[in-house]
């Protein structure tokens, strides 16, 4: 489309945005419906976290998002239906650490090279956990109990190869404390080995432990973030124990590879601009989430950077040859 | 009792009652289509559910799951196919009464064991959540590996006549299972570079695959069908005599479908196979079954519509889904921003009596609906059968394509219906190989959890209570099988060397 051609079809679409005129001073984005694909199915948490994203971003860029949910293979199909989308900010993909693990472990067809990161936006915080009639109230007491009882400590992750599961074995790796590490097939069966005391310790999101957080059945020992979280002040990060142990699960959105400069600034932009709404706010900061707002170039460098630590991370526990 | 008052508004004012019963239609529609179970006919509702308010769209969820039990026995027991997991138990006698011209009479046993084992598992549920939900803190790993090794041990008796063939058919199966991503490592398997098989096969598509589209190969290969056998069936409600027969494999399935509901990972069609197991090992007719025998319908039945409403219990007392419908279900409460577990109770209660309320609802529902919507569904099973193989197949892959939208699951499919047709001209029997698929995972992954958990020492598994328990039952399982098998065996030896022609 020439300029003078694209001048002309915004002057010809300005009647019908004018009601979003106001709300949204920037320039209208080129795409009137926006495809938002994720791996996870519907309710699952990349699922929430769109739909959540999409009704706050929507009325404001003026832009009609669907969500398109391409569930199965860890999203590997969904990375394979991003690698045949258009580059032109018309298709995203809300990303987490699960896609690059999927394509360091399992090596599907199309991997994470094929995206390209647009944005990050949150954080999940990553807490270490045990059930309430556990003796120990920090990490560090538990840390401490491994060194003493060798051969005994027992600690749990939600998913084999998962980031959870890689922070506990770096954990063991920066305490020298020799634990076994069981992965299980989701949070829920994790949560019970914590329960009924076969595990020491499990660690996960505060989303998935909240449940038993309220009814006063797990504690929270540490968290695994730079900084203590608003919602429980109490509670110390692994760093001030003496233990340092961070973990970035990361929510963003990527693009196919090459995707347009323009398209990448204005959904960044838009994100920018939501996350500083105070409904939004309210949403998001009920679910714990932390923002970590990175915009196109700084979200490219840091996934860049996150994937090669979680390879060599892999390499070193011998889940990946070299 | 505010909560209870409130749950009584909730249910009586708006839409639940009405989401009952389309839950419950939609739900035996679904259950009645080859390869929708009622997990996928409740996921293909989810996205609905969001511009609903909470109560009508838990209670529309549940009831569905509530259907899709009894639509599961038509054509379990009309057509041989399940519609299904559960109701694979069903044909075993349930076809068979079909085939004797009593189709009616198993839709009617099967409907009405399904309304008690229902409203059973729905008292068991609203009284024994709490307490109940503790059950599923005593599953340690090693505990689960045992469960698993006690459902493999119900081979011996699935195996319909040669052992051997069983177990091969067993072992087959739980290598089928274990394609797919390892579950202690993280790293895939047999997957062929197939992104489709990081997630493993799933179950669903060996079982419509094995059963029904290998049925639909013979079928096509046979010049008739008896049409005459169902053309005159009427849904036929049973009778005091038969009532009274139902009573003990009714009071099985309730206390199995207890057990496996509240127990996570176990499941409808687990304790459908059990309670025909134990059906038929306290029957004082254990000859009949397999041959149309009355209890071997009543039996399954009524426990897969007991878990219904108890494999709730983990999912509301600990916010734990203990099966793929109570994830679902799970995830039409975070949908609307509740969080079941402990803390539901006092959060939301309302919502926890309104579904309770709403699971009542659907169970009468079932039956009333269930009574009318049998026309339906016999009219197509007396169509020309080249219309209905078509008609089915084609209903089998979309169903089947509908879950993930892959047509290599369709391919998986196929493959499965090709080597079940081929199972059938060796004799190799389908039961076992779907328990060893349904099983294996869960027997592979707690075994290698425990050996984490014991540095390497199989000492875990007896010393774990739980876990000696249910080895032992297995043991004894499999050992009671073997000997009545040997017996019967010998018996008959004797019977053939005793009258030579």
């Amino acid at each position: 489309m020439s300029n003078r051609l694209r001048v002309l079809a915004a002057l010809a679409a300005l009647p019908l945005a004018w009601p979003l005129a106001e709300a949204n001073a920037q320039a209208k984005y080129p795409h009137q419906t926006v495809t938002l694909v994720t791996h996870s199915s519907a309710g699952g948490g990349s699922d929430v976290f769109l739909r959540e994203l999409a009704r706050h971003l929507g009325p404001a860029m003026g832009v009609n998002f669907v969500v398109e949910n391409v569930s199965g293979g860890s999203g590997a199909k969904a990375m394979a239906r991003m690698a045949k989308a258009p580059p032109d900010g018309s298709v995203f993909y809300a990303t987490t650490p699960t896609y690059i693990q999927t394509t360091l472990l399992s090596k599907p067809e199309v991997g994470y090279t094929a995206l390209e990161p647009v944005a990050t936006v949150f954080l999940d915080p990553e807490v270490v956990y045990t059930r309430v009639e556990s003796p120990h109230k920090t990490l560090a007491a538990v840390i401490e109990d491994a060194k003493k009882n060798p051969g005994k400590a027992k600690w749990g992750a939600a998913n084999p190869a998962s980031l959870e599961r890689i922070a506990l074995e770096r954990l063991m790796r920066k305490t020298g404390v020799k634990a076994a590490v069981v992965s299980h097939e989701g949070g829920g069966q994790l949560m019970i080995n914590v329960l009924n005391g076969t595990l020491d310790i499990g660690i996960g999101e505060i989303q998935e432990i909240r449940a038993q957080l309220d009814a006063g059945k797990v504690r929270i020992l540490a968290t695994l973030t730079d900084k203590r979280l608003d919602q429980f002040p109490e509670v110390a990060t692994a760093r001030e124990q003496g233990i340092d142990l961070v973990v970035t699960k990361f929510r963003g959105l990527a693009g196919p590879k090459g995707i347009d400069p323009k398209a990448a600034a204005a959904i960044g932009d838009g994100i920018k601009a939501v996350l500083a709404s105070p409904a939004y706010k309210k949403e998001y900061l009920k679910e714990n989430l932390v923002v970590a707002f990175m915009p196109h170039a700084e979200a490219v460098k840091f996934t860049g950077g996150f994937a090669k630590e979680v390879e060599a991370s892999l390499q070193e526990f011998g889940l990946l040859k070299k | 009792m505010s909560a209870v008052a409130a749950a009584w508004a909730a249910l009586t004012g708006g839409w639940a009652i009405p989401a009952a019963f389309a839950g419950v239609v939609w739900g035996i529609f679904g259950g009645a289509l080859p390869g929708i179970s009622p997990s996928i006919a409740m996921a293909l509702l989810l996205p609905f559910t969001y511009g609903m308010d909470p109560i009508p769209a838990v209670v529309l969820l549940a009831s569905v799951y509530v259907g899709a039990e009894y639509g599961g026995s038509i054509p379990a027991i009309l057509i041989r196919t399940p519609g299904t997991n559960s109701a694979m138990a069903t044909i075993l006698d349930g076809y068979e009464m079909n085939r004797q011209g009593k189709g009616g009479e198993a839709l009617g046993i099967s409907l009405v064991s399904g309304l008690v084992g229902g409203l059973f598992g729905l008292v068991v549920l609203a009284l024994f959540t709490e307490p109940l939900a503790r059950v599923a803190l005593a599953f340690t790993p090693p505990a689960y590996f045992a469960l698993g090794i006690l459902g493999l041990s119900v081979v011996a008796s699935l195996s319909g006549g040669s052992l051997v063939k069983g177990l091969i058919a067993a072992l087959l199966g739980l290598m089928i299972a274990t394609v797919g991503t390892d579950p202690v490592s993280g790293v895939s398997r047999f997957t062929a570079g197939a992104p489709e098989l990081l997630g493993g096969i799933r179950p669903i598509l060996v079982m419509v695959g094995l059963f029904a589209v290998s049925e639909l190969m013979i079928q096509v290969g046979e010049p008739d069908w008896a049409k005459a056998d169902v053309r005159d069936t009427r849904l036929k409600l049973p009778g005091r005599a038969t009532w009274k027969r139902m009573i003990r494999p009714h009071s099985i399935g309730a206390v199995i479908g207890t057990v496996e509901g509240v127990t996570p990972g176990a499941g409808g069609t687990i304790a459908a196979f059990m309670s025909y197991n134990e059906a038929k090992r306290w029957s004082r007719h254990p000859e009949e079954f397999g041959r149309g025998s009355v209890e071997g319908v009543a039996a399954p039945e009524a426990a897969n519509n007991v878990v219904t409403a108890t494999a709730l219990v983990p999912l509301l007392g600990l916010g734990i889904p203990g099966s793929n419908s109570a994830a679902i279900l799970l995830g039409g409460f975070l949908i609307h921003g509740m969080q079941p577990g402990p803390m539901l109770f006092e959060r939301n209660p309302e919502v926890v009596y309104a579904l309770y309320g709403g699971l009542l609802v659907a169970n009468v529902a079932m039956l009333l609906v269930g009574l009318v919507i049998l026309g339906p569904c016999l009219w197509l099973v007396n169509r020309p059968k080249p219309y209905l193989i078509a008609f089915i197949l084609a209903l089998v892959m979309s169903g089947i394509y509908s879950i993930e939208q892959s047509f290599f699951d369709v391919g998986l499919t196929l493959a499965a219906g090709v080597a079940g047709y081929f199972m059938r001209w060796v004799g190799l029997p389908f039961l076992p190989m779907v328990l060893g698929v349904v099983l294996g995972y869960l027997v592979e992954s707690n075994y290698r959890r425990s050996l984490v958990l014991s540095s390497g020492d199989h000492a875990i598994f007896v010393q774990d209570k739980v876990s000696l328990a249910l080895l032992l039952a297995a043991v004894l399982l499999a050992g009671w099988s073997l000997l009545r098998d040997l017996r019967t065996r010998s018996g008959k030896a004797r019977a053939a060397g005793g009258a030579p022609s």
